[in-house]
């Protein structure tokens, strides 16, 4: 059983007060820091991801176990060195230029940053040019586009552009979502990935960038 | 005997009483003047603090209450929307009810195979002429989004396409005030000149703000065309439970009625006395996967509630849902959400009802989905008629006749029967009560298979009347100009 139980169950509740005091008393305690995250944090969120994608959570209680996790963060970031977080990935995440829906790009993010990637959001109707320079910022592993409208489609295959000419492609992976996005527009304006849901934009993720 | 003028009473939902009508009506003013909302259409801007509004922070506007108050009462209480040969088809007020399609499916369920693909411009045709085939069927939208018509241009071609195969109400969809203005010039050929379509308009217009609060510049650049050009149109914002909009359904519906008296304020300041069709859109957000629900009882639940506060408050004609499904094929489980929602937007009395022959959450649209529908919408219609009480539908002589008549005599036999069966019952004519034999020799198939044969016939027999050359020309040259 894990040293860290008790916040790993107050994690998956989505219960911020025991949770964040949990996170202080395993401080206080004098816990590795890089534990609490893996062992305590980041276990909880798996297993919350498995049991959203499995039909036994709601997506609210999966959010709220999501921010749960971003209260205890608040505690023990300022504790790691800089550099020595490890994060799963760093996205840079938004709705494509003229595109101003954001409830799945939002829901995509939160499960995102819950699965422990760091997350970059630029919110609504993000040109190619930001993206890239974004990306180019931040060091960004993956970029990952939302579209609801069929109009703003063509805007994912110009941010792949941006990319590739700011000589950044190969050095991102491209991940694209939205209600009339399908697997054959991703193949056909050569992203890396499609996801359906948000449930799914997590896997890939991760399988975009070989974790587990 | 009868008395000879008994009135007929004809089923009726209720879901809400006075006062909860007015709390949500109320609620919708409060969120306007306190909360306020986001106008990214500088002219608007403009227009709304000339009236009194409060700007704050750029585009952020608060709306007094007396400026909806006007704007309901400007707004026409009636909308008659006319075929495209100048019939009047659908009037739009009271307690009338139509029916039609959705709009701007990825995907369909192929015809042929079954198989669920992208949609294309074909199928547009195709869905145009099945609306136009079947009877209880009133208006087209497109059903596709389709991946062979360019981009940029998809609305006018979608436009264009539903046109050439039908002559029925239309309801579309444009992009911005540029793709508008050439579906509208597309209309006006049609109907012979912008006076003719501006007097007998078919076509109506939907575009939606974005929940919460949330109005973009091209979608007021569409709602300022119309009112100008007097097309009707309607504004629903997607303001669901849990998604765009507060989880309980009170929240929800306040929200999204705000957002749809903003639409109708600008609306009315831009042309006033334009035809305005009121209601949001209220379904869930489905908690386990996101999607936003098309087979829900929330949503049909909100729209009985909007006819609701529509007789109490606004007056004016609503747009509503039904005959849709999230089963991802037509199943048992289609069948049933396409019935909750098509028999309970009757009995509420929506005024025009979308989205008739949706699959999958609105994402896959299907001919055989809409055949069904047709019937449904028929028994349903049925239903809803009550049952007329008079001499002749007491039938005492009949009972005299056939109760005395003796040995052999029976009811099936009787002249009342002969006269009145085909009034008196719902005679289905997909919807299978054959006996089993025969149902087996027939092949023993089911509602969809069936169905599916129904809109292959209509698709292969149905004949619109092509529109004259010259319009077909005209229409041609507008999407090359394109």
């Amino acid at each position: 059983m894990s040293e860290f139980k008790a916040l790993t169950d107050a994690v998956m509740k989505g219960d911020i007060q025991t949770a964040v005091a949990e996170t202080q008393s395993a401080l206080d305690a004098g816990a590795n820091v890089q534990d609490i995250l893996d062992k305590g944090l980041i276990v909880a969120m798996d297993e919350v991801g498995e049991k959203f994608s499995t039909g036994q959570m709601f997506v609210p209680q999966m959010l709220r176990s999501a921010k749960t996790m971003q209260e205890c963060m608040k505690l023990i970031k300022p504790l790691f060195q800089e550099g020595q977080l490890t994060a799963k990935g760093k996205v840079v995440i938004g709705t494509v230029r003229q595109d101003l829906h954001d409830i799945g790009k939002n829901l995509v993010a939160m499960m995102m940053e819950g699965a422990g990637f760091t997350i970059t959001d630029l919110g609504v109707d993000v040109s190619p040019k930001d993206f890239t320079q974004k990306a180019e910022e931040v060091g960004a592993d993956i970029v990952a586009m939302s579209a609801l409208l069929s109009t703003t489609m063509p805007a994912m295959r110009e941010t792949i552009k941006a990319l590739q000419d700011a000589g950044i492609r190969d050095k991102v992976k491209v991940m694209i979502g939205g209600a009339p996005v399908t697997e054959n527009f991703a193949l056909e304006i050569k992203a890396d990935a499609y996801a359906p849901d948000a449930g799914s934009a997590v896997i890939a993720a991760k399988k975009l960038l070989g974790i587990s | 005997m009868a008395s000879p003028d008994i009135t007929t009473f004809q089923p009726r939902l209720r879901v809400l009483n006075r006062e909860q009508a007015l709390a949500i009506h109320t609620a919708a003013l409060e969120i306007l003047e306190k909360t306020g909302f986001k106008m990214e259409h500088p002219r608007v801007l403009e227009m709304l603090a000339d009236k009194g509004c409060k700007i704050s922070d750029g585009d952020w506007v608060c709306m007094p209450p007396h400026l909806v108050e006007e704007a309901l009462k400007t707004a026409p209480k009636q909308i008659t929307l006319y075929d495209q040969k100048n019939a009047k088809a659908m009037e739009l007020a009271n307690e009338n009810s139509f029916y039609g399609t959705g709009s701007d499916a990825t995907f369909t369920q192929d015809l042929e195979t079954g198989e669920r693909r992208r949609t294309v411009l074909q199928d547009v045709s195709h869905f145009a002429k099945l609306v136009d085939g079947l009877e209880n069927i009133d208006f087209a939208m497109s059903m596709a989004n389709p991946e062979d018509a360019p981009i940029e241009d998809i609305y006018v071609y979608v436009f264009a396409e539903m046109v050439k195969n039908t002559h029925k109400p239309i309801v579309f969809i444009a992009d911005s005030g540029r793709d508008i203005a050439k579906i509208h010039e597309i209309a006006c050929l049609v109907v012979g000149g912008e006076e003719e379509l501006q007097s007998r308009p078919f076509i109506l217009n939907y575009s939606e703000a974005i929940s919460p609060l949330r109005f973009p510049e091209n979608v007021m650049e569409k709602l300022i065309f119309c009112a100008q050009k007097k097309v009707p149109l309607c504004l629903p914002s997607g303001s669901n439970a849990g998604g765009g909009a507060p989880v309980t359904l009170a929240g929800a519906m306040a929200l999204g009625i705000a957002e749809n008296l903003v639409g109708l304020v600008v609306h009315q300041m831009a042309g006033k006395g334009s035809p305005f069709l009121f209601g949001p859109n209220v379904s869930a957000l489905d908690m386990k996967s996101s999607v936003v629900c098309y087979g829900c009882p929330e949503w049909s639940l909100t729209q009985a509630a909007l006819a609701d506060m529509r007789d109490e408050i606004y007056g004016l004609p609503i747009w509503a849902f039904a005959g849709a499904s999230d089963a991802k094929v037509m199943d048992a489980q289609a069948g049933a959400e396409a019935m909750f929602s098509i028999i309970t937007a009757l009995l509420s009395r929506s005024n025009l009802i979308h989205d008739v022959g949706f699959l999958e959450y609105g994402s896959t649209s299907s001919l055989e989905m809409i055949t069904m529908a047709n019937e449904l919408i028929a028994m349903s219609r049925y239903y809803v008629q009550g049952i007329p009480v008079n001499d002749g539908t007491l039938a005492l002589e009949a009972i005299e006749r056939v109760g005395r008549g003796g040995p052999g005599s029976i009811f099936l036999m009787d002249d009342h029967t002969y006269n009145h069966f085909m009034d008196a019952l719902f005679l289905p004519k997909l919807l299978d009560r054959s006996r089993y034999d025969a149902w087996k020799n027939e092949g023993g198939m089911n509602l969809y298979k069936r169905c599916n044969m129904e809109a292959k016939r209509i698709l292969l027999e149905h004949e619109v009347d092509p529109k004259p050359d010259t319009v077909l020309t005209e229409i041609e040259q507008i999407l090359k100009s394109s």
